[in-house]
């Protein structure tokens, strides 16, 4: 059994802000790293590889980006991929969801034809569209399950219970499908041993670019691309308080009082 | 090269300001109402003041000298009250605190070291230093020599300051006075080593500008301090050898013709007030941080000594986990999993090395094969073993390492509900690499005849390690008092120290009594009050004085 789980390199979320003048992300000194949701995909598929007996089934891991998102790629063969490909080429920069799905359908039809499941996380947490993994099932032609939390595969079927607004439903679907996940198997995030560590860099990572998919360069990155990003803004930061240095009471309600009058929040004089 | 005549330094006359501009509360009623939090440190030792006052520049500081010496109080001088020896606590007087005092002041680049400093006042604490290193906000700040800031801000690279005493609120005066140090000394020695020049107030009222490099003690351990009136401060420094064989914070530093800096690095207070430090910072490279997990603690500490000698492998640090301190945690793992977020702790590990290793793609396999090597050799495999290397893993790294004494702590709490005398016992005790196998051996022996509970983690990179006596009650406290006594005998008949990081301070002057004999107590007292003739500064810390008892 083969599993595929697509993934995405992000920049770490709570330090990510908007230059206020130029409107774009500052990513500088923000370390990327593997999408937190990609991460319980991928240690969705090592439980089931996990629970395999016959120890049968082979995790692919497979992401669309610039060349450092190989680390991407490397951290899910530390947690438990064996192999992973990394379709990397300057045809695919500006991809837009579509574009990033046809890429991603093409990159999976070439290296795993013969795959049973993928698996991705259910958004990644820098563009928050979760379009992509849709548009990848759609483009494949293959059922698509959302919002995993447990997944149980039986023989060439697939159970997944999967969260909705009221609460759980359980979904079965014959494979190969994508299922998304938006939580992972344990509550601790995983950390690969130092042998892990070494073996992933034994394992097979291959860069595969824009020639090797044999697809029409229209179709790819911004030439492919429905959207584009016009504006990214931050949300307006709330106004913080002003706190007075109270050791002196005299001072401090001398300003407090002048504060409350520029506001014109009080109208009367105190003597 | 020691040059004679350069144990001879003058203090500078400088501008002070009007006494009624400072900040100051004064009343030891309210001071111990409204301000209680500047009665005391970390050790939770309390004291009491008359005057508490908050100097914004080095100006105010001297105005305040001279009104104290005037009046004849003593002040304590009191930053980020994260020492745990109770140093800043005031016994009466004054205090000083100088946390207002946190700027950034100037940052230089020295051509021939080729590395980059950074002058600072005294309050800054080491978090923002490094802040502000890493996102380069140097906008403020002087430029000491010629292009510093736009060299800098060109780099590259990022810069910081490597000094991590845990707490990285404290600040950088605080550092200084304390000689402070942390798991990174076994790679980055202590502070010391990363002073590049202090201004400091004595109690006349004059400053005293030192780099390092300039003033050494001559032949006979004497120093003159030139003041502006014309006459002449004679300190002779003890005539000991401070003992840096192994990690040691216990007493005044001496050591033959030795740099005037390094006096007062260190001395807790007892000659005069810190006003201004400068800093090296170095250039921060990437790492990644290791837990390996062995099946005794004879194999652990042979890792330690292979991967203190390996050729190959530097680590910046190596800790220590008993078995007793995985115990702990396991507990902590069992009832609540998110508190310590961390996997599982393999069942069969009876002791843990956390290490931290430079950190490239270059390098990491052949470090790993060479430590999977020496784990071999340990009865180990890098199996069972943890490893990340991006940020929010070493966030992980290191929050495992700080659970532990957390755990103890909160154990100690809940103890005392029932007995509220109680408190934690913990050690700070070093010995020579050739010791150190025996005084762990010692310790368990002691405490497992005893049937007392307790865990030892840490520093072991540097033999220094902390053991947590944990008593249920009052009976096994006394207990737990002596046999502490006892270690530091141990620990001094294999050359050791009894204090290796926290200081001396008012709450460990019985140990340091261990450590050096009522002479050379004596000539501390003697280098103390000829720098300090009025007993001004820090009365009460490392060793008692007149009066202050």
């Amino acid at each position: 059994m083969k599993i595929v789980v697509a993934i995405k390199q992000v920049p770490e979320a709570d330090k990510v802000a908007v230059n206020s003048e130029t409107g774009t992300l500052i990513r500088e000194g923000i370390e990327s790293i593997l999408n937190p949701f990609c991460e319980y995909a991928l240690d969705m598929a090592v439980k089931i590889k996990d629970d395999d007996l016959d120890n049968s089934i082979e995790i692919i891991a497979i992401s669309m980006g610039p060349p450092q998102a190989k680390m991407a790629l490397l951290r899910c063969l530390e947690l438990g991929a064996d192999r992973a490909f990394l379709l990397s080429d300057s045809a695919f920069a500006g991809s837009d969801v579509w574009a990033t799905a046809l890429t991603l359908k093409e990159g999976i039809r070439k290296v795993v034809p013969k795959f049973d499941l993928i698996i991705c996380g259910k958004q990644a947490i820098d563009g928050d569209t979760a379009q992509v993994p849709a548009e990848l099932a759609e483009n494949l032609g293959i059922p698509q399950i959302f919002y995993g939390v447990e997944l149980k595969v039986e023989k060439k079927k697939i159970k997944v219970k999967k969260e909705t607004e009221n609460g759980f439903q359980i979904i079965e679907t014959r494979m190969p499908a994508l299922i998304t996940i938006s939580k992972g198997p344990s509550n601790i995030r995983r950390l690969p041993s130092m042998k892990n560590v070494i073996e992933a860099r034994f394992k097979p990572l291959d860069i595969i670019t824009a020639d090797e998919l044999e697809i029409d360069r229209a179709k790819l990155g911004l030439n492919g691309s429905y959207t584009q990003v016009i504006d990214i803004f931050a949300p307006p930061i709330k106004e913080t308080g002003k706190i007075i240095d109270g050791s002196d009471p005299g001072k401090a309600a001398d300003q407090m009082m002048a504060f409350l009058k520029k506001k014109q929040l009080i109208k009367f004089e105190v003597e | 090269m020691i040059i004679v005549s350069s144990n001879i330094i003058s203090s500078i006359k400088v501008e002070f300001v009007p006494f009624n501009e400072i900040r100051k509360i004064h009343g030891s009623q309210i001071i111990s109402s409204d301000y209680p939090a500047y009665l005391v440190d970390e050790s939770k030792l309390e004291g009491n003041a008359e005057w508490l006052f908050f100097p914004k520049s080095e100006a105010e500081i001297i105005s305040i000298i001279h009104f104290l010496r005037e009046k004849r109080i003593p002040t304590y001088i009191s930053a980020a009250r994260t020492g745990i020896v109770g140093s800043c606590v005031p016994k009466s007087g004054s205090i000083l605190s100088i946390e207002k005092m946190d700027k950034m002041l100037g940052l230089g680049f020295d051509e021939t070291k080729g590395k980059y400093y950074c002058r600072l006042e005294p309050g800054i604490p080491l978090k923002v230093i490094n802040d502000k290193m890493m996102k380069k906000e140097v906008e403020k700040v002087r430029e000491l020599t010629p292009n510093a800031i736009s060299r800098f801000l060109e780099e590259k690279k990022s810069y910081y300051y490597p000094m991590d005493p845990t707490e990285m609120s404290a600040s950088i005066s605080g550092t200084v006075a304390t000689n402070a140090s942390g798991a990174g000394t076994f790679k980055y020695g202590a502070t010391r080593k990363w002073v590049k020049k202090i201004r400091i107030a004595l109690s006349n009222g004059e400053i005293l500008e030192i780099p390092r490099g300039k003033y050494y003690a001559s032949n006979d351990g004497m120093f003159i301090v030139k003041q502006t009136d014309g006459t002449d401060l004679v300190c002779k420094i003890p005539s000991y050898e401070f003992n840096t064989d192994v990690k040691n914070a216990a007493g005044i530093y001496a050591k033959p013709n030795m740099d005037l800096i390094d006096l007062f690095i260190g001395s807790e207070g007892l000659f005069g007030v810190i006003t201004e430090v400068e800093i090296w910072v170095i250039e921060k490279h990437p790492l990644i941080s290791n837990v390996l997990f062995f099946n005794s603690e004879p194999d652990a500490l042979n890792f330690v000594k292979l991967i203190r000698s390996n050729q190959i492998v530097s680590p910046e640090f190596i800790e220590y986990f008993c078995g007793g301190s995985l115990d702990l945690l396991r507990n902590v793992q069992n009832k609540n999993p998110a508190f310590l977020n961390m996997p599982q702790i393999p069942s069969k590990a009876r002791s843990a090395i956390f290490f931290d290793l430079p950190y490239s793609e270059d390098n990491l396999v052949s470090y790993f094969e060479e430590i999977d090597g020496l784990a071999n050799q340990c009865n180990t495999t890098l199996e069972t073993s943890w490893s990340g290397y991006e940020n929010r893993e070493f966030l992980r790294f290191k929050h495992f390492r700080h659970a532990l004494p957390e755990t103890v702590n909160s154990i100690i709490a809940e103890r005392k509900r029932q007995y509220p005398a109680l408190h934690k016992l913990g050690t700070d005790i070093s010995v020579p690499e050739e010791n150190f196998s025996n005084m762990m051996q010692y310790y368990h022996s002691v405490l497992q005849e005893a049937a007392l509970e307790y865990v030892i983690f840490g520093h072991i990179g540097d033999f220094h390690v902390h053991l947590n006596i944990l008593p249920k009650n009052i009976e096994e406290l006394e207990l737990g008092q002596k046999f502490y006594e006892q270690f530091a005998k141990k620990a001094v008949e294999y050359d050791g120290s009894v204090s290796a990081e926290h200081g001396i301070g008012k709450i460990k002057i019985e140990f340091l009594k261990i450590m050096y004999n009522e002479k050379e107590i004596e000539q501390m007292r003697s280098t103390k009050i000829a720098l300090d003739p009025l007993l001004m500064f820090n009365c009460g810390n490392i060793f008692e004085i007149q009066g202050d008892k």
